[in-house]
């Protein structure tokens, strides 16, 4: 009824939605393939049906809704991203349904937005088990939402590169400000997915060439790159207990929580722009101190008297960590002290831009150099101040946008908490999963997936899926639907 | 086509918002971030800098544009923006300027020799169309084209109009000497088809050859007028040009309300009466005779008391009412309005610039840009999709229609089974959005 009354291009809406479900429909056909490979016939069964639907629903769609306007505005842009990634959910789920290897809506659900959203917690306490086919379409959905389902559509879909496509652009890329690299929206985003496709076969070729087979390799390089988390075998990365894939895996995870305009901008030549990112630096920074906190916290509470596996364990960790990925190499009892420096680069993440999730390094750099600039002024009332980023003074509107942010983020995740401790589930833990799902790091108890989410209330598990939406999509996107302003003409 | 405009200013963000229309990668540089900030939701770079500094200049890619065009409010930087641009290895540069000296044949090689492919005066354009404006006042507009065997001239068609209410198909065969080449209905441009036709208060703009506009003239129930005496409300840079360009043909009485500059105008302007006040106090223009004006073309920065100034004026009974609508939005209100002519100086800046668009050698391309579509006239290249079939044959896009041509030296009509050859020069008319397809039909 209030879709009527609101000025919102919802025909067009539904019409894009119909081309980008097809676009998934294309991306099953290779779980499909791989179930035909490895003759895991009732998954290819499942594959056919779901893809069969998807691409029928979406060609339905796209070809009977003729909109009187094409055009796409803000509003659009914050629907449309929205609206896609829970289409994308509710269709991405269908292949687990049906094979099934899950037999109720939640877990299916869950387990898919856990996947696009690149969050890696997952309902199934065993993975081992699961059918060859199902692992990769897990990790191929974390590899499509790491860059971001609006992204690869802006590249490949040439009708969206106008203004419209500029908003859905600005609606799902994290950060404060979004770098266009090129002067067209399609250009930007099939330069950003050049980047994440090269390091996406780089890593793959890499681990091939360790003790991994070429389907962990490709499994595993499609939810490392993407940050997301999800393995093939139920002690993750830790199975293999190899120091190159722990590298090679450091490695990369690492790059896939770099900005990649600036990747782009490194591989297009301009190794400067490296040298000049302040946020880069930092990431540097936290990285390395966190995992030598951790180390010595390993190291002299006699946890792991190998000071090289210690010290690789605590990098792992670390990294993936900061990154949102989620992945494990041993589960140690952690002390107290790296628990929290833990929590901390878990709120912190990495750099905007990224495939990572969380608050990300440049709105707290943003926000530290507001205060430094408010304590400043205590002492000079006539001060003015500017705060810089990578040199370029950030205009005082985004730093009032990233206090909003930061405050929205504290609510929902409070929120979050109590509604989880209504289930009379360890304050800690529920704070912990709830922070770990709108970072999208898929931990469950602390540095441990284990098989907590398995044994979880339905409710709370809908709940940590919309705080996985909504991290992902960095809170305003999402939340901005949900406000009385946003319907009214 | 890559294409940098340095300079986010009216002009400039007008440029940049039609072109990403015509599908161009577009890169707009500006010392002013919050100009930029208004251009961020559209499909375009920008990018903050000094536009004339090389660092900028790299940083956003003016290295291997294909077009570089400096529009900044300051015609020195414009110039240097340019060199800086072609000494980098811009393909070619376009400055604005705003001084007439630039333009003068004489002085020219000095800008080519510098690498500026083309100069951009948009008050002397302005001048000019309002120029031509006042010869022929019985029409709005009045574009001259293949070196003037072709003219498009804009008509408001009024009820004693023989022509409406008649099917163009018809209209065409009892007066074969005129192409209804577009109708502006409601704010909207159409191209008409065949059984499309003319209703009061359209503007219609018909193509024609030179030779029969008298015949044109009648057709539209409009009574030619003499124009001798002309009132000017705003001491603009247009105001100079203009009253510098047709001081002698008419007695011209300027209107200003800043006084310093009217004591300027006195000093530039001799033969003109400059008068200090308010031009939106009728007193002071019956005061200065505005019942005995034939002329009344308002000038001043405000779009608003320009359509104003020019109600007013016809309220007085003069006949010919020109305003400058510097809001684009503003311009199918005032011609809504009964104001004889509209002028804005982006859409004559703009139409420049589309020359370079529809051809590198602009010297082959000559494009006038209305408010919501263009006119230009281009040559057809050998094996050009243009030429391989008879108009009708074509499948023409809808949004763009062939209104005449020039061969040998002498203009003609274009119907549907005219074939074109290669060499003819071609007039098109096509709507925003649809020029390169123009480009692609001649190329």
């Amino acid at each position: 009824m209030f879709i009527k009354k609101s000025n919102i291009n919802t025909l067009m809406v539904v019409r894009v939605i119909g081309w980008l479900l097809m676009i998934e429909a294309l991306f099953m056909v290779i779980p499909m393939g791989v179930s035909l490979y490895y003759g895991e016939y009732s998954c290819s069964k499942a594959f056919f049906f779901s893809i069969v639907i998807t691409f029928a629903l979406g060609g339905f769609t796209a070809r009977t809704i003729h909109p009187e306007r094409m055009d796409m505005h803000r509003k659009e842009g914050f629907l449309l991203t929205t609206l896609i990634w829970v289409v994308f959910s509710i269709f991405g789920m269908l292949p687990f349904l049906f094979s099934g290897i899950v037999d109720n809506v939640t877990d299916a659900f869950y387990e898919t937005m856990a996947g696009f959203t690149t969050t890696g917690s997952s309902v199934f306490c065993d993975v081992e088990i699961l059918p060859k086919s199902i692992l990769l379409w897990r990790s191929l959905m974390q590899w499509i939402g790491g860059m971001g389902i609006i992204l690869f559509t802006l590249a490949v879909i040439p009708m969206l590169n106008k203004s419209g496509g500029v908003q859905l652009f600005n609606a799902e890329v994290t950060g404060i400000t979004h770098d266009k690299l090129r002067p067209r929206v399609s250009q930007t985003a099939i330069g950003l997915w050049g980047v994440y496709i090269g390091l996406t076969i780089f890593m793959c070729v890499l681990l091939y060439l360790g003790p991994m087979d070429l389907f962990d390799s490709v499994c595993h390089t499609l939810s490392c790159v993407s940050t997301g988390g999800f393995s093939t075998k139920n002690a993750s990365i830790g199975y293999w207990d190899s120091r190159y894939v722990d590298g090679i895996v450091i490695l990369f995870m690492f790059l896939g929580g770099v900005n990649f305009s600036m990747l782009y901008n490194v591989i297009h030549g301009k190794i400067k722009s490296l040298a000049e990112n302040e946020v880069f630096k930092w990431y540097v920074l936290l990285c390395v101190v966190g995992a030598f906190i951790c180390f010595a916290d390993l190291y002299f509470r006699g946890e792991n008297r190998n000071i090289l596996d210690c010290a690789m364990d605590s990098m792992f960790h670390v990294v993936a960590t900061i990154t949102t990925t989620g992945y494990t190499v041993e589960n140690y009892s952690w002390g107290q002290f790296s628990i929290m420096i833990l929590i901390i680069l878990m709120l912190s993440c990495a750099c905007a831009g990224s495939t990572s999730g969380g608050l990300k390094i440049d709105r707290i750099l943003v926000m530290l150099k507001n205060v430094k600039n408010e304590f400043s002024k205590a002492i000079h009332p006539n001060l003015v101040t500017s705060i810089r980023i990578n040199g370029k003074p950030v205009p005082y509107a985004h730093a009032q946008r990233v206090v909003a942010f930061l405050v929205i983020f504290a609510l929902v995740l409070m929120i979050s908490t109590t509604v989880i401790t209504m289930f009379n589930i360890d304050v800690f833990d529920s704070f912990f999963m709830s922070l770990s799902a709108l970072c999208n790091v898929g931990y469950g108890s602390v540095l441990g997936e284990g098989d907590i989410f398995a044994s979880l209330p339905s409710t709370v598990k809908w709940l940590l899926t919309f705080d996985m939406l909504i991290g992902r999509l960095e809170l305003f996107t999402v939340l901005i639907l949900f406000t009385k302003g946003f319907w009214i003409k | 086509m890559k294409i940098v405009i340095a300079g986010a200013g009216e002009v400039g963000t007008h440029l940049a918002k039609l072109l990403i229309n015509e599908n161009q990668d577009i890169i707009v540089i500006d010392n002013d971030e919050s100009k930029l900030a208004k251009l961020e939701p559209y499909n375009m770079l920008t990018h903050v800098g000094n536009p004339v500094s090389f660092k900028t200049m790299r940083n956003a890619g003016a290295e291997n544009c294909d077009l570089f065009i400096a529009v900044t409010p300051y015609e020195t930087d414009n110039v240097l923006a340019c060199e800086i641009a072609k000494s980098l290895g811009a393909e070619k540069a376009v400055a604005r300027i705003d001084n007439y000296d630039f333009l003068r044949k004489e002085n020219r090689s000095f800008f080519n020799e510098r690498g500026i492919d083309d100069l951009i005066y948009p008050e002397y354009l302005a001048a000019e169309e309002i120029a031509v404006a006042l010869k022929r006042a019985w029409v709005r507009n009045w574009f001259e084209l293949c070196n003037g065997e072709l003219v498009i001239i804009g008509v408001k068609i009024r009820d004693n109009a023989k022509l409406v209410g008649m099917p163009l198909r018809e209209l065409f065969k009892m007066s074969n000497y005129a192409h209804i080449s577009a109708i502006k209905r409601n704010h909207e441009t159409i191209i008409p088809r065949g059984d499309d036709f003319i209703r009061v208060n359209d503007i219609v703009y018909i193509a024609t050859t030179n030779g029969d506009m008298q015949n044109i003239r009648t057709l539209c129930g409009k009574a030619d007028v003499d124009i001798k005496k002309i009132m000017i409300m705003g001491g603009s840079r247009i105001a100079v040009q203009l009253a510098m360009r047709v001081g002698d043909d008419y007695k011209i009485t300027i209107i200003e309300s800043d006084y310093d500059r009217c004591e300027e105008l006195a000093d530039r302007l001799p033969d003109c009466n400059i008068i200090h006040g308010d031009g939106r106090n009728f007193e002071i223009l019956e005061e200065e005779g505005i019942e005995e004006m034939d002329a009344f073309i308002a000038l001043t920065d405000s779009s608003e008391t320009n359509i104003l100034g020019c109600l007013a004026a016809k309220e007085y009974g003069v006949k010919k009412t020109i305003a400058e609508v510097e809001n684009i939005q503003f311009i199918s209100e005032a011609e809504a309005l009964n104001i004889g002519t509209v002028i804005n100086k982006k859409l004559l800046a703009s139409s420049r610039i589309f020359q370079f668009l529809l051809d590198s050698d602009s010297s082959n391309a000559k494009c006038l840009a209305l408010a919501d579509a263009e006119v230009a006239e281009m040559i057809a290249k050998k094996g050009s999709k243009i030429t391989q079939a008879k108009i009708k044959d074509l499948n023409l896009s809808r949004d763009l229609t062939i209104a005449g041509m020039l061969r040998n030296g002498k203009g003609s009509l274009v119907q549907g089974d005219t074939q074109i050859q290669e060499g003819d020069h071609v007039v098109v008319f096509c709507l925003s959005g649809a020029i390169h397809k123009v480009e692609k039909l001649f190329n």
